[in-house]
């Protein structure tokens, strides 16, 4: 009964203390809400009273990236619809190393790290010492690129390994979350499928937006397109609303030049060269070679060629050109620049030289437009001419006695043309130089056409002897195009269109945007003048120097030209074969020049017009034009035996060889 | 005598409320933390925005689970084992030292255990508890109220406390412990009038502490947290350094208005509030629920402490009063502290709201601590406490 007591006397103390304790706890709980009332004001006070301001901050300090999007850059096609440059996509692999160690520390049991890695050196074939060395040196990084440039295709093999799979095909599916850390980054690179084909005229593009030479660098803007962008913007006063612009793809350009017409232009340049290489010196068989192929009635390129070639895919490769020691001598001299610019510009634009006797139907079509001859004059020559006190000698020292112009046209006499020029003056002389446009750029839709005006006399600097070498094209300077643009208003009526490479630009869905019509700039001398000067060019190629050039069932004219170039007496001269086809209506000019031929006596057009005939023979019968004339048995046994020998020789892949033989003969008779 | 009742007899009461309001804070913490993480957890983990989500919802299924069958385990049982509680709870804060030990956000706070991953400060607050529940619970009103009687207390909740701070460099937990421990003797102790002079030496200790590191007398000697002060007292003067996250919470806060800007659309998630799902919570709930959201979790809060107090009102039995006593001690500090920060009422100091903010130790301890509260408010005797209201007058008369 005491225990009793006493455990109950216990039990009663303890719940007395509690009792307490529940008081205090009752207290304590409104205490602990009087806290709560506290901290609600403050919160209260903090809404209340920065509600807008601490809103404007917060957006403040969003950094939206305003991320852009690649547009794709433009295709370029040829008249055929061949490309000659597009894009492709292509995706850099990117590894986030931070991330992939991090989740290696987490709960990778080393199999993350080994796996990624695995993953990368599998597909991408990549060096798994490479991949290792970069991990133990930056272990931060989050942007390591693993690889450049991969395709479509070796990314998509990846993709299953990174890409969950759906419910139940599981399976099947080779994902692995082990791989991590690894994305990939778009972005479009540039490709040319006919590697050298119209390098110069084409130019290349490296990377996005940036283009160099050529259509890519005049058109830059139209093939370019707009990129797009996704960026933030606040609607109201506080909220955001997040925006894409797509990317609006570049346009794509339709070439006048044709592929096929190229392509036999770029041969025979090339055979040429092969012919010619390490001949009378070591190098090419010509310093530079060009060739232009126009339309004679709208100025549009069919081709338009020079040599040597780069291929647009890998420009910066020098290796056809040079051994690896003579680019590291390039490189020590600090001229290897020079050799790329050299190499990559467009020799027919870019390049200027003096055009020699090409200039002697333009000087004749002076006097007859200006009244200064009608014709029917006669000049004698006598192997040279004294003007002021120069002797200015023919090519034929000998003289070739009296002549009409037209012989002088057909033989190339200078005499006869400084009497012409003398006749025509000074003022007239100047105005018609302009007039045919030399000295002035033609606006070629082109990328790097050179400025000529401070190569051309003027005023100051025309004296009777510079009046007379001008007469046959010495001591003044031109470019190819300027001569060929001039050259085909003299043959055809005397018309002069703006050269032009571009025909069309299309939208990238397709639809055209504009279309480009040649362009008539001016009549440069009537159309009785451009008939007679047609005639005496047509004698050039019948009677004259030009007879090498004559193709097969064709009659064409045309005119040869050689000029010394400066320094003069050092044996080196641009040789070079102006001609129009067929004869009596003009539908495209040929322009080939060869800058310095490696040969031993370099003064003789025939190295042009050798070129100019075969070019003439392959593009004549595809651009079917019908022959002019009957062929005799001589040329149906030369056309035959060149089929026969372009037959043979695309077989053993050297037709440049067996053409190189037969040109040689021609060359010693 | 009584008859004894039966362990799952009818009569005996569960407390429905405490339950409901419980799980409504857990499903309500689980959505603000998948609406917190699923943008950085997308960004961290391969576009697994679920990663926290699935991660706590593990955790809470384990705490609820826990809790409802600590619930029924009957709390007398813990008194005898008190001091064992005890010591295995200093020995898991060692265990940190060992290899089982792991760093997480630069300290080195965490263990493996039974292949989880257990925060030891959220066991020693449950173990310091219990054995402060049962130390106090066999001790006298006159004892708990001499210095031999603080002291005894205040000691082994000292020794582990100093162990929190030093070993695992976890100031948060320390304050909260040592804040528990002073909480129940304070509470459990009538006329404790040395304690509370302690506790005014403490307050104004802090003060001084305070002025001084604002007035630069100790600036540079206190390292980070005193840079925490001088952050809390001018934020924006901080705003690149110690000053940075709780400005963030205030744009949050401020930025949310009375209505908030709608579940999920919350713009200081997207990395520029550190620790948004886990310490800052709470800010985020302003931003995106607005000031109805933040008082109405408050106002949870209150409703759940009113429960926990209700469970220690009604229990006659003074070891269950202290554990009720410790948990709510606990469970208030907790919520204050982090609101207080939230706010920048306080100075800066890691603290997780609890049942809401990211942490599996946390939910699962803090559940079975509601498990205990649970069981206590079962053995209460309502209907005695109600029928023998003179008796309390008698106590009191009895004190006085």
């Amino acid at each position: 009964m005491v225990n009793s007591g006493n455990k109950k006397a216990r039990v009663s103390a303890s719940r007395g203390r509690a009792r307490s304790v529940s008081n205090r706890l009752g207290v304590f709980f409104l205490f602990v809400l009087f806290t709560f009332v506290a901290l609600s004001v403050r919160l209260i006070f903090i809404t209340k009273d920065n509600d807008d301001v601490y809103q404007q901050k917060i957006l403040a300090q969003q950094t939206y990236d305003s991320q852009i999007i690649n547009a794709k850059r433009g295709e370029i096609i040829d008249a055929n619809g061949t490309v000659l440059a597009a894009s492709r996509e292509a995706y850099n692999v990117i590894l986030d190393v931070k991330k992939l160690l991090t989740m290696e520390a987490e709960n990778g049991k080393g199999l993350v790290k080994s796996a990624t890695i695995d993953a990368l050196v599998s597909i991408f074939d990549v060096d798994r010492n490479v991949i290792n060395n970069y991990i133990n040196q930056v272990p931060d990084s989050q942007y390591y690129v693993v690889k450049k440039g991969v395709t479509f295709d070796e990314m998509s093999r990846f993709l299953p390994y990174i890409t969950k799979p759906e419910e139940g095909k599981e399976k099947d599916s080779l994902y692995n979350k082990n791989i991590t850390g690894v994305w990939f980054e778009k972005y479009y690179v540039r490709y040319y499928p006919q590697n050298n084909l119209a390098c110069d005229l084409i130019g290349f593009s490296l990377s996005d937006g940036v283009a160099s030479y050529g259509l890519e660098e005049y058109y830059n803007d139209i093939l370019s397109g707009t990129s797009g962008r996704r960026y933030g913007y606040l609607s109201g006063e506080t909220t955001m609303e997040v925006t894409t612009i797509p990317a609006v793809d570049g346009n794509t350009l339709v070439s006048t030049i044709d592929t096929n017409v190229q392509m036999m232009v770029e041969r025979s340049l090339r055979a040429f060269s092969n012919q010619y290489e390490n001949n009378a010196r070591k190098g090419l068989g010509a310093n530079n070679l060009g060739c232009i192929i126009m339309r004679a009635d709208s100025g549009e390129i069919l081709a338009m060629a020079s040599y040597p070639t780069f291929n647009l895919n890998d420009p910066m490769n020098l290796t056809h050109l040079y051994t690896e020691s003579e680019i590291k001598q390039l490189e020590e001299e600090g001229t290897l620049r020079d050799a790329y610019d050299a190499l990559w510009k467009n020799f027919c634009i870019a390049d200027t030289y003096e055009p020699g006797s090409v200039m002697k139907p333009f000087t004749v079509a002076m006097g007859l437009e200006t009244g200064a001859i009608n014709g029917s004059e006669s000049f004698y020559c006598g192997g040279s001419l004294k003007v002021a006190d120069h002797d200015i000698p023919c090519h034929n020292t000998d003289g070739d006695g009296w002549l009409s112009v037209r012989q002088a046209v057909a033989k190339s006499c200078n005499v006869a043309l400084m009497h012409i020029a003398a006749k025509v003056g000074y003022k007239d002389f100047l105005d018609y130089q302009s007039v045919f446009n030399i000295g002035l750029r033609t606006n070629i839709d082109l990328a790097g056409e050179s400025r000529t005006d401070a190569l051309v006399y003027n005023e100051k600097t025309l004296h009777e002897a510079e009046l007379a070498t001008s007469s046959f094209g010495q001591g003044f300077n031109v470019t190819m195009i300027q001569m060929a643009a001039g050259y085909a208003a003299l043959v055809n009526g005397g018309y002069y269109y703006e050269p032009h490479v571009v025909s069309k630009i299309l939208s990238a869905g397709g639809s055209v945007i504009k279309n480009i019509e040649p362009r008539l700039i001016k009549q440069v001398v009537s159309s009785e003048t451009s008939d007679t000067i047609r005639g005496y060019c047509n004698a050039v190629v019948t009677e004259g120097t030009g007879w090498r050039a004559k193709p097969a069932g064709y009659e064409i004219g045309g005119k040869t030209g050689t000029a010394e170039t400066v320094p003069r007496g050092n044996g080196e001269y641009v040789v070079s074969f102006m001609c129009h086809a067929p004869a009596d209506d003009p539908e495209i000019i040929c322009y080939v020049v060869v800058d310095r031929p490696n040969v031993s006596k370099q003064e003789d057009a025939k190295y042009a017009s050798i070129i100019s005939k075969q070019i003439l023979t392959d593009v004549l019968p595809y651009l079917n034009i019908p022959m002019t004339q009957e062929l005799s048995q001589k040329d149906i046994d030369e056309l035959n035996e060149l089929e026969l020998s372009v037959l043979t020789n695309r077989d053993e892949g050297n037709e440049e060889e067996t053409e190189t033989d037969s040109g040689e003969k021609e060359g010693n008779q | 005598m009584q008859k004894k009742k039966s362990f799952f007899s009818n009569k005996r009461y569960f407390d429905f409320s405490l339950l409901f309001i419980v799980l409504f804070l857990i499903g309500f913490g689980l959505v603000m933390i998948y609406s917190t993480s699923s943008y950085n957890a997308a960004l961290d983990y391969d576009g697994d925005g679920l990663y926290f989500l699935r991660k706590q919802l593990i955790s809470a299924a384990v705490g609820v689970v826990g809790m409802l069958v600590i619930c029924f385990i009957p709390y007398g049982i813990y008194k005898n084992f008190a001091l064992i509680i005890y010591v295995l709870s200093a020995f898991s804060i060692l265990l940190v030292l060992t290899p089982l030990g792991h760093t997480g956000n630069g300290a080195r706070r965490w263990v493996y255990l039974f292949g989880m991953s257990i925060q030891p400060a959220e066991i020693v607050k449950v173990g310091v508890i219990i054995f402060l529940a049962a130390l106090l619970s066999k001790m006298s009103n006159k004892e708990r109220a001499s210095w031999k009687g603080i002291f005894i207390t205040l000691i082994p909740a000292g020794i582990i406390s100093g162990m929190l701070y030093i070993i695992t460099n976890n100031l948060s937990s320390a304050l909260i412990v040592a804040g528990i421990a002073v909480c129940m003797l304070a509470i459990s102790t009538p006329k404790c009038y040395k304690l509370y002079i302690l506790m005014a030496l403490g307050a104004i200790g802090a003060i001084l502490l305070v002025v001084g590191i604002a007035k630069g007398f100790l600036g540079s000697g206190m390292g980070f947290r005193g840079e925490r002060v001088l952050a809390w007292l001018n934020p924006e003067g901080y705003a690149d350094g110690k000053g940075f996250q709780v400005l963030q919470s205030l744009y949050g806060i401020g930025s949310g208005g009375i209505w908030g800007k709608g579940l999920g659309k919350s713009m200081q998630k997207l990395g520029f509030l550190p620790e948004a799902q886990n310490d800052m919570i709470f800010s985020i709930i302003c931003e995106e629920l607005g000031l109805f959201g933040g008082l109405s979790i408050i106002l949870m809060f209150i409703l759940l402490l009113w429960r926990i107090r209700d469970a220690g009102v009604y229990c006659t039995d003074m070891f269950g009063n202290l554990l009720v006593t410790g948990i709510f001690s606990h469970v208030a500090i907790q919520v204050i502290i982090n609101i207080a920060v939230a706010t920048n009422s306080i100075p800066n100091t890691g603290m997780p709201l609890p049942f809401i903010s990211y942490g599996g130790s946390s939910i699962i301890f803090i559940l079975a601590e509601m498990g205990i509260v649970m069981n206590v408010a079962r053995n209460a005797d309502f209907k005695d406490r109600r029928e023998e209201k003179p008796a309390e007058a008698e106590d009191g008369n009895e004190e006085a």
